[in-house]
């Protein structure tokens, strides 16, 4: 399946639930709507055609107007890629755990909750993973994040 | 230790004792200045010129300086490589567990103030010296072999300076 024809099956099969973006410059680029995330994470694990089987990374972004989290897909039996994101006000930063769906959704979670702050629900291993046990100065990759030995990189 | 710190004192009322704990220093400081046994705490890329300097090339070996990988049978710690925050209290912890007289080289920008992680980093410590003392730095990114050897050199000559009595009080 090339990356138009599987541009033509996801827009087929699942009209609605996952809107194409144009920023996608290597692997394509689909929103999804928060609420619909676990369904649709189901859906192209088990579409025999797609298989999206293996979860490469779960990463978040702060754009400095909202959140996003980004899934990127890979499908090893068909040798497909993908990617799709979450768009999150700041103040509804909350997304469901796939970790059930993928396994390696584990430690990723935990990071984007760790850094941004972003809420995992129904995620049962929620603690700390990359900070130190101690941390107490919030969430270091938010835009707006400061801490008394931070020291930004000045203007050139 | 105790007692050696002692001999000198003891020493200089006897006749010629002067010359006794003269002597029994300079043995003692050139025996630590030839056998320098270095903590392996490679944390980053700087480790990849230490490992330079440690083989046949730049051979350590021959300023007597041999790899432990246990901080008990370590004279010295060559911190190379970014410490991060979590692993600082890692650091002092294996500084704390060497015997005294122990010493530490700062190999890299990264040890000595942050380096390339200076700006914008929420992880990386500003500097070693804000968690164990440091007896020499070596700037660069990495330092050259040639550097490392230096402070080597220069490690050693602080050692061979230095007076039986000052030894514990690091
Ligand atoms: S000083 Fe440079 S070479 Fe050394 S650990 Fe830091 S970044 Fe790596």
């Amino acid at each position: 399946m090339t990356r138009d024809e599987l541009k033509e099956h996801i827009l087929k099969k699942y009209d609605g639930l996952l809107t194409p973006l144009e920023t996608g410059v290597f692997d394509l680029m689909f929103e999804v709507k928060p609420a619909n995330l676990t369904n649709v994470a189901r859906m192209l694990r088990d579409d025999e055609q797609l298989k999206f089987d293996f979860l490469n990374n779960i990463a978040g972004v702060d754009t400095g107007e909202q959140f996003e989290v980004v899934y990127s897909l890979s499908s090893i039996s068909n040798n497909l890629r993908l990617d799709f994101k979450l768009v999150l006000p700041y103040d509804e930063a909350v997304v469901d755990s796939v970790k059930d769906i993928w396994t390696a959704a584990d430690w990723h979670e935990r990071e984007i909750w760790e850094l941004y702050g972003i809420d995992v629900n129904n995620h049962d291993n929620l603690k700390r993973f990359l900070l130190p046990d101690d941390w107490d100065q919030g969430y270091p990759m938010r835009k707006d994040w400061d801490a008394p030995d931070f020291v930004r990189m000045p203007e050139l | 230790m105790g007692l050696i710190k002692k001999v000198p004192v003891y020493a200089e009322h006897v006749p010629g004792g002067g010359f006794v704990a003269t002597q029994l220093e300079s043995v003692l400081s050139h025996a630590q200045a030839c056998s320098m046994w270095y903590l392996l705490f490679a944390t980053a890329c700087c480790a990849i010129e230490l490992m330079c300097t440690g083989a046949s090339r730049y051979d350590f070996d021959r300023l007597g300086m041999i790899f432990r990988p246990t901080p008990r049978q370590a004279d010295l710690i060559i911190a190379a490589g970014t410490i991060t925050k979590k692993m600082a209290p890692r650091l002092r912890r294996l500084y704390d567990q060497m015997a005294e007289p122990r010493y530490v080289i700062a190999m890299g920008g990264c040890t000595i103030r942050g380096g390339p992680f200076y700006y914008d980093s929420y992880a990386v410590e500003k500097g070693i010296d804000h968690i164990v003392p440091v007896d020499i730095y070596i700037p660069g990114c990495p330092p050259r072999p040639e550097s490392l050897l230096e402070g080597c050199l220069h490690l050693q000559k602080k050692i061979k300076s230095q007076k039986l009595a000052d030894w514990h009080e690091k």
